[in-house]
């Protein structure tokens, strides 16, 4: 079966970027991700490259880093000699690659592991050690798909700092992940794909202008209470039922608020009543709804 | 020189990654343990105890024939009419054998065939033959000229297809077949592994496909070679050693280490492994699941071009023999055999020598370019046909 996995996209990073590709599950991100890589061709389309001033086609092997989606590591194999050969097949030497990576995982705590088989690591650590081996040999392009993924939130907010540090030291960085409260932590410039279609391309700040204006309503009821009971509401563009008593109202921008709460207190039942303007999670959330329907 | 540098690492890595020297010796020697052990039960077991065995003859039995038994049989005498009695004595010890013998030949009762009755049936054919030849008025030392083979002298122009020569070509051609199947593991492992904990992502993302697949086929091939070398060692090892109990000279195994064969036989050889390597490498890399694909009997492919090339030996000049030395999966053992057995010009060997190497070139090629299609197919394992069509369209 011959399936159209993305479609008519396009999108550019600067050096310095942390860019943020985004979209739900199946949505085209690990194709448009393979394609940048030349793991897999495209029918059509162009992807051009200029990794220092070298312009054209993909650059070499010690220019560019990848975590993959799906995570693969030698399992039999001491962690150390498995991360000094991934480096030194991206022409890292041998020597220099088993000196940063130690430091690496002093880092990590996982010093102590290095000759260890990466099997007898917890899933978390087998994580830290892919993370390590994509951008151990300092690249000046990353890819990094899915790099929180395992991880307690203790090790994701040290993630977070890590991928600002080597972006600081000069590694643009392309980064897929669905935790959006992290990501809007880092990321300068934004990318939504969905159904394999650009959704939105621009900067972080872009799209908070572009639709966090927003007014987002979140309700607490004493009881459950069902969805139809809000479609009457004017203004309202969207109705997120988060629970059976909790549900998420995003009012269009520029509502009248004072007419739009009281319509709300007609409604019974209302225990508690808060508003915020959308973070990155409904905003994404709400382009994805939309671009559906 | 970036493509032999990563070629290098790869193969390098893949060696070191199987081959380990320590396990294959401790391997070899609890394989001589085992060796030693069954040998030792084996032959207490198949022992004589020197107990002799009971039979039962009746009265008028030749005397000729009790005196050819008694030497390993207690032989018991019966009256005709004790044969019955005689048979019964046997069911119930479950031991024994009644004898009885007439004009037209002999008749055995035994409880159950046993090595007891084989070693009589030997003796009785022995009666059978003397009296015949005493009937027919031969001697033995007449029945030892008619046994004897006729006396020739051979005497050759063509001298060159000597005894060690064509030793050393079925031993190279063994050595392969040897190599190609300790290959066939490790490929397993190093693709069809690599592909299952989702490496490959990894690796092709930093280095091409034809690196990642070449790196395969040297490392592997060196592996295997590297096992070949440690059990032919062993072997040259066992055999000096053979000699040295046996009370012949060691210089008796140096005889069959021809070196100009080992020149020739060797390329031919290492091509051959390297070829193998390419194609299971190829196989490999479109197995999901090797437990469930049909594909991973093709894994059996070299063992039946190499046992193919055996029929050279039969007639080295013959078309079929010709064609196999030339054909590229069979010429790395049908060649050497030719070149072991009759006249083979150098144009011939150097021919197909080079059509084995433009061959293995492609072959390499080839696995990359599917293992490259492969890979773009995830989730069932791709048909043959698939593999076609997405390699003719990339």
């Amino acid at each position: 079966m011959n399936v159209q996995a993305v479609s008519n996209i396009s999108f550019s990073l600067e050096e310095g970027d942390i860019f943020a590709f985004l979209g739900p599950n199946g949505a085209g991100k690990t194709t448009t991700l393979r394609l940048l890589l030349n793991i897999i061709k495209a029918d059509s389309g162009e992807i051009t490259w200029n990794v220092n001033g070298s312009g054209g086609a993909l650059p070499q092997p010690e220019n560019i880093g990848y975590l993959p989606e799906e995570r693969g590591l030698y399992l039999d194999i001491p962690v150390i000699r498995s991360l000094v050969y991934l480096a030194s097949i991206r022409g890292m030497d041998p020597s220099k690659a088993r000196i940063s990576a130690m430091e690496w995982l002093e880092r990590l705590d996982l010093a102590g592991r290095a000759q260890e088989k990466l099997q007898a690591l917890s899933k978390g650590n087998q994580q830290k050690i892919q993370f390590v081996a994509s951008i151990l040999h300092k690249p000046k392009f990353a890819i990094l798909d899915e790099p929180f993924s395992g991880l307690d939130p203790v090790n994701q907010e040290k993630f977070i700092d890590y991928i600002k540090e080597i972006n600081k030291q000069g590694t643009t960085i392309l980064l897929s992940a669905h935790q959006m409260s992290l990501v809007e932590k880092i990321a300068n410039k934004v990318f939504l794909i969905n159904a394999g279609q650009q959704v939105y391309n621009g900067s972080l700040s872009g799209i908070y202008d572009a639709f966090g204006k927003k007014q987002v309503i979140d309700l607490l009821f004493k009881s459950a209470m069902d969805e139809s009971v809000f479609q009457k509401l004017s203004d309202v563009e969207s109705i997120n039922k988060a629970d059976d008593n909790r549900m998420i109202l995003t009012f269009r921008q520029d509502t009248d608020m004072n007419k739009a709460l009281s319509e709300l207190a007609e409604i019974e039942g209302i225990s508690s009543i808060t508003s915020h303007k959308p973070d990155l999670h409904e905003i994404f959330l709400q382009l994805v709804k939309t671009h559906k329907q | 020189m970036k493509y032999i540098n990563q070629v290098t690492r790869v193969t390098l890595w893949e060696y070191r990654r199987f081959y380990k020297p320590k396990n294959e010796l401790l391997g070899i020697v609890i394989m001589l343990m085992v060796s030693a052990a069954s040998f030792f039960i084996t032959r207490y077991a198949m022992s004589d105890s020197g107990e002799k065995h009971k039979l039962t003859v009746v009265y008028g039995t030749d005397s000729q024939l009790i005196g050819m038994l008694t030497a390993n049989f207690e032989i018991d005498s019966v009256s005709v009419t004790q044969q019955e009695a005689a048979i019964s004595k046997i069911a119930q010890n479950k031991d024994g054998i009644l004898l009885l013998s007439n004009e037209s030949g002999f008749a055995i009762q035994a409880y159950k065939k046993s090595k007891k009755t084989k070693l009589l049936i030997e003796l009785l054919n022995n009666y059978s033959r003397s009296m015949a030849m005493q009937e027919a008025g031969i001697t033995q030392k007449t029945m030892n000229l008619i046994e004897a083979p006729a006396n020739v002298t051979e005497s050759f122009i063509y001298t060159d297809n000597s005894r060690s020569r064509s030793i050393m070509a079925v031993f190279f051609a063994g050595l392969m077949i040897m190599a190609v199947f300790l290959s066939f593991a490790y490929q397993f492992t190093a693709i069809t592994g690599e592909k299952q904990l989702k490496i490959t992502e990894q690796i092709v993302s930093a280095i091409s496909p034809q690196v990642w697949m070449d790196g395969k086929i040297f490392g592997i091939s060196l592996t295997g070679i590297s096992s070949m070398l440690t059990y032919s060692l062993l072997g040259i090892i066992g055999g000096i050693i053979y000699f040295q109990f046996t009370g012949l000279p060691v210089s008796n195994i140096m005889n069959f280490l021809h070196l100009p064969s080992i020149l020739l036989y060797l390329p031919f050889a290492l091509t051959g492994i390297l070829i193998w390597n390419a194609i299971l490498a190829a196989i490999a890399s479109v197995i999901t699941d090797p437990n469930n694909s049909g594909k991973s009997s093709l894994m059996m492919l070299p063992v039946l071009f190499v046992l193919s090339s055996f029929f050279v030996t039969r007639d080295p000049d013959s078309n079929l023999a010709v064609f196999l030395s030339w054909f590229p999966l069979t010429s790395a053992s049908a060649m050497p055999m030719r070149w072991a057995l009759t006249e083979v010009g150098f144009m011939q060997m150097a021919g197909s020598y080079i059509l084995l190497l433009v061959t293995f070139y492609l072959l390499r090629k080839l696995a990359a370019k599917i293992f490259r299609v492969s890979i773009l197919i995830s989730g069932k394992e791709p048909s043959w046909r698939e593999i076609y069509k997405l390699s003719k369209e990339s």
